[in-house]
């Protein structure tokens, strides 16, 4: 991912319920929701992203950007099929490369 | 300079006629190229029938709300006004709108790598394709500064 730079914490609209991060969902797991690292996409506008759609605080979106960013990928989320499917769809909508696939 | 900024609460965009002029042509020309550069194509799945399946679903409506996108930018660029008032959520279609814009300019570029601005040679940086990915990312960067402030 292309550099960014930090910024202060913001509240998120509409996240979305049951978000992985530190925390896995202990309801009807099933399918983990992968972010994977393209070169292009600013680092802020990941920790953006993740902060709207998940709800995530600045550190947990931050250290999550960062693991996409230096690992590859990282899991963002672990849910029921059709919730998962949503969730990459409106990734997809911000334009980041997701996937899903059984835990 | 194309300046983004919150005042009063309200986000404003501060583009003149030379960069309007200049934005909507790299809207428009690379527009049709969506879809074609593989980081824009919407993949869900390892399993190519679940793929088919969310090729037939819903490929079409992100595809759609990208469209939608685009067209917030056109709109406002196209007003004719060098300050234009945003809502959040049309800041956000113009931050989703750039991203995509910028992924498409990078996956014609041949960039793959992490640390592209760096490594590129002289050739690279004074090329008009370079600068784009470069001032669509400023602009970005300042909408995502203006939306987490």
């Amino acid at each position: 991912m292309a550099p960014a730079t930090a910024r202060p914490p913001a509240p998120a609209e509409t996240p979305i319920e049951s978000p992985a991060g530190s925390e896995r969902p202990v309801r009807d797991p099933g399918w983990d929701v992968l972010v994977w690292n393209d070169p292009i996409t600013l680092m802020s506008y990941v920790v953006l992203v993740f902060r709207r759609l998940f709800g995530y605080d600045f550190e947990t979106a931050t250290r999550l950007m960062l693991q996409v960013h230096h690992e590859g990928k990282a899991v963002v989320a672990t849910q029921p099929r059709e919730q998962a499917e949503v969730t990459v769809s409106r990734l997809h909508g911000f334009g980041l490369q997701a996937t899903m696939g059984r835990e | 300079m194309a300046e983004v900024r919150k005042r009063r609460g309200r986000i404003q965009i501060r583009l003149d006629a030379d960069e309007r002029a200049a934005l909507l042509m790299i809207v428009e020309q690379l527009a049709p190229s969506l879809g074609q550069v593989r980081r824009t194509v919407p993949v869900a799945y390892d399993d190519p029938e679940l793929q088919a399946e969310y090729d037939r679903w819903v490929r079409p409506d992100i595809e759609q709300s990208r469209q939608a996108d685009l067209d917030v930018m056109r709109d406002c660029i196209g007003s004719g006004e060098d300050v234009t008032v945003l809502t959040e959520e049309q800041a956000l279609a113009w931050a989703r709108g750039l991203n995509l814009l910028r992924i498409t300019a990078g996956g014609l570029m041949g960039v793959e790598e992490d640390g592209w601005e760096q490594h590129a040679d002289a050739a690279v940086r004074n090329s008009p394709d370079f600068r784009v990915l470069l001032a669509l990312g400023l602009i970005q960067e300042e909408l995502v500064s203006v939306l987490e402030g």
